[in-house]
């Protein structure tokens, strides 16, 4: 590979100016934020690609998930920073260097430059990584770390702190020993509170990337698997420690996410839903092989995974388990096989029949997934509404949406004689109807009145037709618009 | 007197239609009933085929009072084509045939191997008592009619596969059917029941025949409208012999 100096080029304002460089360009003189033109002209060797913001931002996601073997709480830190919180977690490496030494070593081994620090806050972790030594501190060490680093180290806007250079400002140091009233009115809160911030004073939040499980439980391997039978035992395996858990606490999942940790640094994450609160490590397998075998792309182990971790995202009281209680076990059963078709097939396959509180025939009836939370359905009261309305009977299949057909009514508002669907015509032999359905006159786009008329034609096949708009609305001379609807049996 | 009585707790703890192997379900009309040998086998895949698309709620209809007898859920699994096309289930209108709509579980598939699939699985589970695959066009595989065949063996259930078109090609359902729309009872202002033209075009345990049933809303079964002396067989050649209107009562 030629030596020659490598930089990365993007825009910045107006200017084509570098936004990375490799060792070499930077022992050649060249820094970050020079311009392209003069960059090239100082070293015509110089080998320029262009940046691309949505790589960089995906690689820094792939990093904060693979980063998610050390802590469940990852944020990133763009453009090109990662914060971990690892409180409670050290003790999983025998120690906070422990960690850090693992950590480094399979940054480095993947071949990225790193800068590392561990301290008791966000700000002086930052502040340390960026410009101090990159080390590990205690709590309560914040105010020796930072006071000898530059302001920048606080986090603060570029016009923030050129400002505060003209003061003569230039430390951390400087302005601890400072009022804090002046400081503020001059240079605005902001100033205030990061230093608060960074030195543990006030509170800084870290919002993970992704959101944190209430009930995780990993498996490391000293020897990469990568058999699909070994991840099947892997999942039942940590699936028999989750339920130990969850039977305590009295939860069952109804959100599971299995991430697999490959060596070299991908992480699969699979989830799968279940139709109800779920800790039977056995069901829990059932609808992992479900999801591997439905997967597009082959679980791809490449050398190996040698971490998997199983997570209940979204958990749920769930009472002990009854057996033999005749409609309970039914409901179980019928919540299994929908929770294996919804892992094959998608949740939005599987559904149920639900009645809704409308008048309107295709917004009466809908279904939902099986797998959403479970509501009442609705049809007790609709029955009670169909005896107390003395509604019609409704057709077997509803057509997604009105079908225009041409039909030839003897009276104005009378049923149809003869009409065309699909290209086929039907003799109307008998007619009921109309029942009159108002459209919903309160929303603009409600529509006109309905008339339903069901019809029988010559051969038997019944019809759910009705006419647009009531015949007194009709211009003298213009034909009303007929739909079908839907088909009887 | 005890031992009587035990005997006949015994028979009534038993699930009904159960009491030898799957069993039969029986469709309460004799002479469908003694074609069928007692009737419907339960655990065994009937496929029941609309005389032509026209038909295809009909035979829905046909295949719903079928598959709503007992209480036990019924899985309806239909290629996303069939909602568009035919639509889908109204569930205010689905207990016509007496299947309430809460009973009712619908899968969509994109492929029909998804569909057989999906039929496999439903069959095996305990609690569901009918499986209706609607698959509407294209040929079935020897080897998954078999499968379906197996798997509703081993559950009891009925397996039901409902479709848009006479099939050509050679099956290994227990029991064949081209059901369609036959003219009801209706004058000009007043429906009838409905009315189905049921032709049992292959029947494993049986002969076959030609019935004009009537499903009936009292009796939530379906009831015969052609005499009871047996029809033959209609020539499948000639549809057209075997004009439904003849039979009406």
């Amino acid at each position: 590979m030629p030596a020659g100096p490598l930089g990365v080029a993007g825009k910045r304002g107006n200017a084509e100016v570098l936004v990375g460089i490799d060792d070499t360009a930077e022992r050649r003189g060249l820094h970050i934020g020079l311009g392209l033109a003069q960059a090239r002209a100082m070293h015509p060797a110089l080998d320029v690609v262009p940046e691309d913001a949505g790589a960089d931002a995906g690689l820094l996601e792939s990093i904060a998930d693979w980063c998610l073997r050390y802590t469940p709480l990852v944020a990133c830190d763009a453009p090109d920073g990662l914060l971990l919180d690892i409180t409670g977690c050290t003790h999983l490496y025998n120690g906070e260097h422990a960690l850090v030494a693992d950590l480094a070593g399979r940054i480095e081994r993947a071949g990225f430059a790193y800068r590392l620090a561990i301290a008791g806050t966000i700000g002086a972790a930052w502040a340390a990584a960026h410009y101090g030594k990159p080390e590990s501190y205690a709590s309560g060490e914040e105010r020796a770390v930072l006071a000898p680093l530059p302001l920048g180290a606080l986090r603060l806007p570029p016009a923030t702190v050129a400002a505060l250079a003209r003061v003569g400002l230039k430390r951390i140091g400087d302005i601890l020993p400072l009022p804090r009233a002046p400081l503020t009115a001059r240079f605005g809160s902001d100033l205030m509170r990061q230093l608060d911030r960074a030195l543990g004073a006030e509170h800084e939040p870290l919002s993970p990337r992704l959101p944190v499980a209430p009930y995780v439980t990993e498996e490391r391997f000293a020897e990469p698997i990568g058999r699909e039978e070994d991840v099947l035992g892997t999942i039942e395996k940590l699936a028999v420690r989750l339920a130990f858990v969850l039977e305590r606490r009295g939860d069952g999942a109804r959100r599971l996410e299995l991430a697999l940790f490959r060596t070299d640094g991908e992480v699969r994450r699979i989830a799968a839903g279940t139709s109800r609160p779920l800790r039977n490590p056995h069901d829990i397998r059932t609808l992992f092989s479900e999801r591997l075998a439905a997967l597009a792309d082959a679980l791809d182990p490449g050398f190996g995974f040698d971490m998997a971790r199983l997570s209940v995202m979204v958990a749920e009281p769930a009472p002990p388990e009854q057996i033999g209680m005749g409609g309970a076990e039914d409901a179980i059963e019928i919540g299994r096989l929908a929770d294996r078709l919804s892992a094959r097939l998608g949740a939005q396959r599987v559904r149920r029949l639900i009645a809704l509180d409308s008048h309107i025939p295709e917004l009466a009836a809908a279904t939902v997934p099986v797998q959403a939370a479970a509501k009442d359905d609705g049809w007790a009261a609709f029955c009670r509404h169909r005896t107390e309305a003395e509604l019609p009977p409704r057709p077997l299949r509803l057509l997604m949406r009105p079908e225009p057909i041409e039909a030839v009514a003897e009276v104005p508002d009378g049923p149809p004689l003869r009409f065309k669907w699909r290209r086929a015509f039907h003799d109307v032999i008998a007619a009921e109807g109309p029942e009159r359905i108002e459209g919903a006159w309160w929303s603009e786009h409600g529509g006109p009145a309905r008339d339903y008329f069901r019809v029988e034609d010559k051969a038997g096949l019944r019809f759910w037709l009705f006419r647009a708009g009531l015949y007194r609305d009709f211009a003298p001379g213009s034909a009303p618009n007929w739909f079908l609807h839907g088909t009887y049996a | 007197m005890i031992e009587e009585l035990r005997q006949r707790l015994q028979m009534m703890q038993k699930p009904a239609g159960l009491e030898d192997g799957p069993g039969a379900l029986p469709l309460g009309i004799p002479a469908v009933d003694d074609a069928l040998g007692g009737g419907l086998a339960r655990g065994a895949l009937h496929e029941v085929a609309a005389p032509g698309e026209a038909h295809l709620t009909a035979a829905t209809g046909f295949v719903l009072g079928l598959a709503s007898g007992g209480q036990a859920r019924v899985c309806w699994i239909a290629e996303d084509m069939a909602k568009l096309e035919s639509g889908a289930p109204y569930g205010p209108g689905l207990d016509t045939f007496s299947l309430a709509p809460e009973r009712l579980l619908t899968v969509s598939v994109a492929r029909p191997r998804d569909l057989l699939w999906a039929m496999e699985e439903a069959l095996r589970c305990r609690a569901i008592g009918a499986v209706i695959g609607e698959l509407r066009h294209g040929a079935l595989d020897a080897v998954s009619v078999r499968r379906l065949s197996l798997a509703a063996a081993d559950s009891g259930a009925l397996a039901l596969l409902l479709r848009a078109q006479p099939g050509s090609d050679a099956s290994t359902a227990a029991t064949r059917w081209i059901a369609g729309a036959a003219p009801s009872a209706a004058r000009a202002f007043e429906f009838g029941a409905p009315r189905f033209a049921a032709h049992l075009t292959r029947n494993r345990r049986g002969p076959t025949g030609s019935w004009i049933l009537e499903w009936s809303d009292t009796h939530e079964r379906f009831v015969l409208t052609t005499p009871a002396v047996p029809v033959a067989a209609p020539p499948l050649d000639r549809p057209h012999r075997q004009t439904p209107s003849r039979h009406v009562a």
